[in-house]
């Protein structure tokens, strides 16, 4: 269309412009270390005391308390008993196990920030893993595994997060990224891939 | 390679930094209005990219939405850029924005190049993009209009407005 190909004078220019300038090795290395810091799970930093009670007893959760506090969780959530458990998601679920993990307390220079328990629940029966990954975790899926439940496949977890909005989804088999049927979807406009969104805490 | 780095795999990562690298700074050189945050830029880009690697859908080329993300950095770049820097850019930031690249040759073709590039600078952004994904890192029409939204007539307008700029700029100094 634009001829290109029968004008010598913007070939030329083409030839010009296609030239690659040279990799440097040292540049890979930094963007690579920048990049592998970047991503690091915020599990590994200090948020509140990790191998405290709370996560212990996060950790604890039977399949019979999954379930129990995923169907506790859709009547809190929409003030009706939804039987079948579909996905869910809530903000800040008083349930019994839940509440045992939190609060979580972050010391910061301008005092403790507080990051609030919250429930992520996921029907899937075909799934052999499924983690919650987000901004929170920094899209880490190892980093916040979900447990699903002994009987049908209801999955959840319960992760510490900072007050605010987020966004998220659901990693399936560790390869198909999944997002949250139940939550609104905000387009990430760096990305241009759709993602969940809670907002943690009151603005 | 990609499948081993979604999962967090450093080395299978760092092949696609190094596979990538060059073809990531040529692009960003081309489209940022200060050159000089190429290499940021590119960083940036990679950085972004490993953090959404969980969330990439194998469906989609891998190298489109490299460059969608790359894209979308220079176009941010450039935003703040004109926001934060002088009213008018003067000759020597011009001559320095469109500096070579660390390529050899003599000094002719140093003369050609730098002639293109300045050309190619005065190129709308929301043109030399196109013209870039197109002609230099050859991604089809089809392939473009999926990562940018634009239709592919839009598209193809662009490019020849880039290449009808371009030519006369050129015909002018080098005809």
């Amino acid at each position: 269309m634009s001829g290109i190909d029968d004008d010598p004078l913007l070939r030329r220019a083409l030839e010009e412009l296609r030239r690659l300038p040279a990799t440097d090795p040292e540049a890979v290395r930094r963007v690579v270390g920048v990049a592998a810091e970047a991503r690091v799970s915020p599990a590994d930093e200090p948020v509140a005391d990790r191998s405290s009670s709370g996560a212990r007893s996060m950790r604890r959760w039977t399949a019979v308390s999954v379930a129990a506090a995923a169907a506790i969780v859709g009547f809190v959530a929409r003030g009706v008993w939804l039987p079948g458990a579909g996905p869910v998601r809530t903000e800040n679920v008083a349930s019994p196990s839940v509440a045992a993990a939190a609060p979580m307390v972050k010391a910061s220079a301008g005092g403790a920030i507080v990051a609030l328990p919250q429930q992520f629940v996921l029907e899937n029966s075909a799934a052999h893993r499924i983690s919650v990954v987000g901004d929170f975790n920094k899209w880490n899926a190892a980093s916040a595994p979900m447990t699903r439940a002994a009987e049908g496949g209801l999955w959840s977890t319960v992760i510490p997060i900072l007050p605010g909005r987020h966004v998220y989804g659901f990693m399936i088999d560790d390869s198909l990224f999944t997002l949250d049927p139940r939550a609104p979807k905000a387009r990430d406009p760096d990305l241009g891939t759709d993602g969940s969104v809670v907002i943690v805490g009151r603005p | 390679m990609i499948s081993r780095a979604k999962l967090g795999d450093i080395d299978a990562f760092t092949a696609i930094v190094d596979a990538y690298y060059s073809r990531c700074l040529r692009f960003a050189r081309a489209m940022l209005l200060n050159v000089d945050d190429a290499e940021d830029m590119v960083q940036d880009t990679f950085v972004r990219l490993y953090r959404a690697l969980p969330r990439y859908e194998e469906r989609q080329r891998f190298e489109s939405w490299l460059f969608q993300i790359l894209g979308n950095c220079c176009r941010t770049a450039n935003t703040a850029f004109r926001r934060h820097s002088a009213q008018t850019v003067d000759d020597a930031f011009a001559l320095e924005r469109v500096a070579s690249p660390d390529v050899t040759g003599a000094r002719l073709d140093h003369e050609w190049g730098d002639a293109v590039r300045k050309a190619l600078a005065d190129v709308p952004e929301y043109n030399r993009e196109i013209f870039l994904l197109h002609y230099i890192e050859e991604f089809s029409y089809d392939e473009i209009e999926r990562m940018t939204g634009v239709k592919q007539s839009a598209l193809k307008m662009r490019v020849k407005r880039a290449s009808d700029f371009l030519r006369a700029r050129l015909s002018q100094e080098h005809g």
